[in-house]
């Protein structure tokens, strides 16, 4: 094999019933439950997807394009990614598919291709491909940071930048034609590199879709003990922080060789749960959108990183990481935000520089904040922040073991009394935090970041008066999931409802579990009824309540999703809501309750 | 209306007592609410207030004064 992955174009030449993707069938609606049937798709097949692809371009502008491109199942986003490329084009990849942040790669691109609002995709299912020119200094792609440090960047990568660092990566964990298996978006660098790209310069097979849960990876891994394959799990903190223990993984594991993790450094109880869960080494990757793999780590060896080759680190003496990596387009050492420290042959990671922020007009580190706080022996995990719209109050993320989450108004006001009682030892009163969060799980995205997106979200609740405190999901599933709320005393729904007493009226409940259900599952269809509601208990300000939704089996034409509302006094309502079988126009936000 | 201009969590009106001091102690208010609350009565009630005057200090002193000055000084 060459040095340039990509360059050498290895999806053009071959045998064309080479395995490139595999499918795992559909592991509902078949005849045992849990179990699925596998299938393939061959080279052959996939140049065939990746002429559609040009065909349905064609249509559209001659080469020479930026697009946007957004598809959630891998073995599609990769014909689509090679065909625009093969074509003469780039691509730009929106981080996710929300309609702001399509709305800002439209700006920048000729037109949205793939699994979003007005995306072109192809219409013929095969077409023969055509071949182009790759070249090392052609811009392959852009994308964007995560966004955990302020609004999202948007990177260029180039031919050659993505080259080197697919040749690294595949000298140090050569697939050697395992199935990869991913569960992140490779709409961001890890997944890009090692859930598409890696898989298919290797001559590997991936996955043709993503794999969200953990039951589906059961199921998955179960269906490979059959063939003679084995497989690689790309992977991340949310999920393997969130492997169940019920799950019988001693009964598929023997096909998983190692899995990686990135996005975040994974604790190391979680990592240590996962190795032994499913039998197979946790390698965990530290890098970044602009600096593309830096270092390596299996934390059954040990705490500290190890460069990747070709990386050179060193820490200056303030503790800063400085960077020389063949990834990045200039040389010369970059400084990096985070800091470190030397341990052995590699280093440890210290966390991020101070965050300082000014309230008031006076500096204050977030990060010492997050020390003092981290101090009080109840707090697991806190992150302060500062919020410019609210006169630059700060507000404080904070995780607390379950037990220890306030349940209601006056369990809340003692703790944050004690909280900035503590505080108050070190800083002036202007500057404690005047928002707190109490979180029972760290709020994360796929990529395992509290973004700045999630941190407006437990926040909104002050601009809109309309919104419950949002406090995070607690556990998502296929079709289910459970998000935690607490009601502000400021909720407008409160006005008059009743004078003395205020209480959450019961409609404004089912509003919510309505709207939530619509953003978890991505429901289109119009509401069409209620069956069998009940507000057993009433629900009152400051108290915290958690709001379970399941989706039902479609049955009449109709779907059917269950939901409670469950706080510590007992069940304040249940109920199932009824959605129409197939998305009609649109709803707007004309809806009134009261 | 402090508790909509301050945006404040966890306090309902109730909580207020008219004679409890709104600053430090009692409600712990503090210096940026002051300039927030200054700028709320004049946009509400058209009221004016002098910078840092012992005047202002004293209308800022709880909830009734706060409602005195309101009464006698407002032109909305």
């Amino acid at each position: 094999m060459t040095d340039s992955p990509l360059l050498s174009a290895p999806w053009r030449a071959g045998e064309p019933t080479r395995c490139v993707g595999w499918c795992a069938g559909s592991a509902s609606g078949v005849a045992t439950p849990g179990v699925v049937t596998p299938g393939v798709t061959t080279l052959g097949e996939f140049q065939q997807r990746i002429g559609a692809w040009q065909a349905c371009l064609d249509t559209i502008a001659g080469p020479g394009q930026h697009w946007s491109l957004h598809e959630r199942a891998p073995l599609e986003f990769a014909a689509a990614l090679i065909a625009l490329w093969e074509r003469g084009d780039s691509a730009l990849l929106p981080a996710d598919d929300r309609p702001e942040t399509l709305a800002a790669t439209d700006r920048l691109t000729r037109a949205r291709l793939g699994d979003v609002a007005d995306g072109h995709r192809p219409v013929s299912s095969g077409h023969a491909p055509r071949w182009g020119q790759l070249a090392p200094q052609r811009l392959a792609l852009a994308l964007y940071t995560s966004g955990s440090s302020g609004e999202p960047q948007r990177l260029e990568k180039r031919f050659a930048q993505l080259d080197a660092e697919l040749a690294t990566h595949r000298a140090r964990w050569p697939l050697d034609g395992r199935l990869v298996i991913s569960q992140v978006s490779h709409q961001h660098i890890y997944g890009l590199l090692f859930a598409v790209l890696r898989p298919l310069c290797e001559g590997a097979p991936l996955a043709d879709t993503t794999c969200r849960y953990p039951e589906t990876l059961h199921a998955w891994l179960a269906a490979l003990a059959t063939e003679n394959t084995d497989a690689v799990l790309i992977s991340a903190p949310p999920p393997l922080e969130r492997l169940p223990e019920s799950i019988d993984w001693p009964a598929v594991r023997a096909r998983l060789a190692y899995v990686h993790s990135s996005g975040a450094p994974l604790p190391a109880a979680a990592s240590a749960r996962a190795r032994r869960l499913l039998d197979a080494p946790v390698l965990e990757i530290y890098g970044s959108s602009e600096t593309g793999g830096i270092a390596w780590r299996d934390q059954h060896r040990g705490e500290a990183w190890t460069p990747l080759p070709g990386i050179e680190v060193r820490a200056d003496t303030e503790n800063q990481l400085w960077l020389r990596s063949p990834f990045i387009d200039t040389r010369d050492w970059q400084r990096q935000a985070d800091r470190i420290e030397p341990s052995g042959n590699g280093f440890r990671l210290l966390g991020r520089s101070d965050r300082i922020a000014k309230v008031g007009g006076k500096r204050v580190s977030l990060t010492a904040m997050d020390r003092a706080l981290a101090a009080d022996p109840r707090v697991r995990e806190v992150h302060t922040v500062a919020l410019p719209q609210h006169a630059t109050r700060l507000g404080a993320v904070v995780r607390l073991d379950e037990s220890e989450l306030p349940r209601d108004r006056a369990a809340r006001r003692t703790l944050i009394a004690s909280l900035r009682e503590r505080l108050l030892a070190g800083y002036e009163p202007t500057v404690i935090p005047r928002y707190w969060r109490f979180v029972g799980h760290w709020p994360s995205n796929a990529q395992g970041k509290l973004t700045a997106a999630l941190i407006a979200r437990l926040f909104g609740d002050i601009d809109d008066r309309r919104q419950p405190r949002w406090l995070g999901v607690m556990e998502a599933g296929e079709g289910r999931c459970a998000i935690d709320l607490e009601i502000p005393e400021r909720l407008i729904f409160l006005d008059g409802h009743f004078p003395g007493q205020p209480v959450v009226p019961g409609v404004v409940l089912v509003h919510w579990a309505c709207q939530l259900a619509r953003e978890q599952f991505a429901l289109d269809a119009p509401f069409q009824g209620l069956e069998r509601v009940k507000f057993p208990l009433l629900l009152l300000p400051g108290e915290r309540a958690r709001l379970t939704l399941a989706q039902e089996d479609a049955t009449g034409g109709r779907q059917r999703l269950s939901f409670s509302v469950d706080g510590a006094r007992g069940r304040h309502a249940s109920g199932r809501i009824l959605f129409a079988a197939t998305a009609v126009a649109e709803e707007k936000g004309d809806e009134r309750y009261g | 209306m402090i508790i909509d201009t301050l945006e404040l969590e966890d306090v309902t009106p109730d909580d207020i007592a008219p004679d409890e001091p709104l600053f430090v102690e009692g409600l712990g208010l503090d210096s940026i609410d002051a300039l927030e609350l200054g700028l709320a009565l004049q946009k509400r009630y058209g009221i004016q207030l002098e910078a840092d005057s012992e005047d202002t200090r004293r209308h800022f002193a709880n909830l009734r004064s706060l409602a005195a000055l309101v009464e006698e000084r407002r032109v909305k």
